[in-house]
């Protein structure tokens, strides 16, 4: 027979995963530790390419003064400089994204354990039928 | 006032009813009056300025995640400029690709509003834009705004400048480039409209969270002056040149505009119709939820503007 409460229990749980859940349940299929580090180093490597085409576009913006003045600069100051900007810059996205991912993965669990209390009360529910 | 709420407790009916179609629908509508816009502003590139491009294009927005309407924008915009010219694409092309590295990559809900800065702008009404991000949105949102209006003026300084940067095509690649880079960041209106509609939108947030009666009222209000203070400021410190009947004007508008929204969209609860599909081991279910929409009489709905108030100021 059709229980009715199980169906409409069921209903909601299945909009829940079609819905605002499936991002959650993506997320909750890691350890935490995975799932924020994984996206950190993705944050690292954008950061680096968004570095990398800044520094292409400062060089570039004033080209031949650069050229000229690639003579007379001690290049080992200018190279210690911008790693030193690079690691800041990189280091602060990286800090940045640590905290909103950090937040992240705690709501979606928050959000994760109501959905798995219901899917408890749903197999009560069957396995007292 | 009950006839306004009546209309609004049927645009949540028809809404719950055909959700299916009309979210579509609004795609498809922003995605082709922006890719319009977008035409008009910088065709240069003949290929893609037609109607039935646009049209295609649009129809394709129409079934995809709004983000997708962000992507296809920016690829317009640059292939229009890769048509006028080389170094105005590559400089556009590294904001573009700064922006979606470093700040879509969190993906914020908040995206469309990229999108959604320029067009009204270009529709001349662009303060409606920090004073409902700051109604709905977080103080973050101030970096999907200033996104979006930095996308806009790269493309107004692109247009406005049109014959000078025709003008300079027997320079050097690298004196065009600085041109164009000078151009875009010494651009003071620029900064001044980001730094207004930044401290709009963290004021309208923050006095909507207030817990007082008509706090998004007050928010609104409270906005649409810091915003026009905020540009006077700027003006009289940079010199933009901001018109000021205009940034008068368009705040007026702005402000009436959201109110509109506010009644009709932002506060409402647009639930929709949900068809899912499930089975166990005896059955398999299809079911479709329809929200229960309560169209009741009028002299309960005056009661209810008083529920939602208290409502408004808890939030």
């Amino acid at each position: 027979m059709l229980n009715e409460e199980r169906v409409i229990l069921m209903t909601k749980l299945a909009s829940y995963e079609a819905n605002e859940g499936k991002k959650n349940i993506a997320i909750g299929n890691y350890f935490r530790g995975d799932y924020i580090g994984w996206q950190v180093l993705k944050s690292i490597i954008s950061a680096t390419i968004a570095f990398v085409v800044v520094f292409a576009m400062y060089i570039f913006y004033d080209f031949e003064v650069f050229m000229m003045d690639i003579y007379k600069m001690d290049l080992l100051e200018f190279g210690k400089n911008v790693l030193i900007l690079y690691a800041a810059v990189v280091g602060g996205y990286a800090v940045i994204s640590y905290i909103v991912y950090a937040y992240r993965y705690n709501r979606a669990k928050k959000s994760l354990k109501l959905y798995y209390m219901n899917l408890k009360k749903l197999s009560n529910m069957y396995s007292n039928k | 006032m009950t006839t306004l709420l009546v209309a609004k407790q049927y645009l949540k009916q028809f809404y719950s009813k055909y959700e299916v179609y009309i979210t579509p629908l609004l795609k498809f509508l922003l995605a082709f009056i922006s890719m319009l816009l977008l035409n008009s502003k910088l065709g240069y590139m003949d290929g893609i300025n037609k109607i039935t491009v646009v049209l295609i294009a649009a129809l394709m927005c129409s079934f995809m995640p709004m983000n997708f309407i962000v992507i296809l924008a920016a690829l317009f915009t640059l292939l229009h400029l890769y048509a006028f010219s080389l170094e105005c694409a590559v400089v556009v092309g590294v904001a573009f690709l700064l922006m979606f590295l470093l700040y879509f990559r969190f993906s914020p809900k908040d995206t469309i509003v990229v999108i959604l800065t320029p067009v009204c702008f270009l529709l001349k009404i662009p303060y409606v834009i920090p004073i409902s991000m700051g109604l709905i949105g977080t103080p973050a949102s101030v970096i999907s705004v200033s996104c979006g209006v930095i996308a806009y003026y790269m493309i107004h300084y692109v247009n406005e400048n049109i014959t000078v940067l025709s003008g300079m095509a027997d320079e050097e690649t690298a004196t065009r480039f600085k041109i164009i880079i000078d151009g875009i960041l010494n651009n003071k209106e620029m900064i001044v409209t980001i730094v207004a509609f930044a401290v709009t939108l963290v004021l309208v947030y923050m006095i909507r969270r207030m817990s007082l009666d008509y706090a998004w009222t007050i928010a609104m209000v409270a906005g649409a002056l810091v915003n026009i203070m905020v540009l006077l400021i700027g003006d009289l410190m940079f010199d933009t040149n901001v018109s000021i009947l205009s940034a008068f004007f368009g705040t007026i508008v702005s402000f009436l505009l959201t109110m509109v929204l506010q009644f009709f969209v932002f506060h409402v609860d647009y639930s929709r119709t949900e068809n899912v599909q499930f089975e166990d081991d005896e059955y398999y279910y299809y079911v479709k939820a329809v929200p229960k929409v309560t169209l009741a009489k009028p002299e309960k709905k005056v009661k209810q503007i008083s529920v939602q108030k208290k409502n408004r100021s808890t939030h």
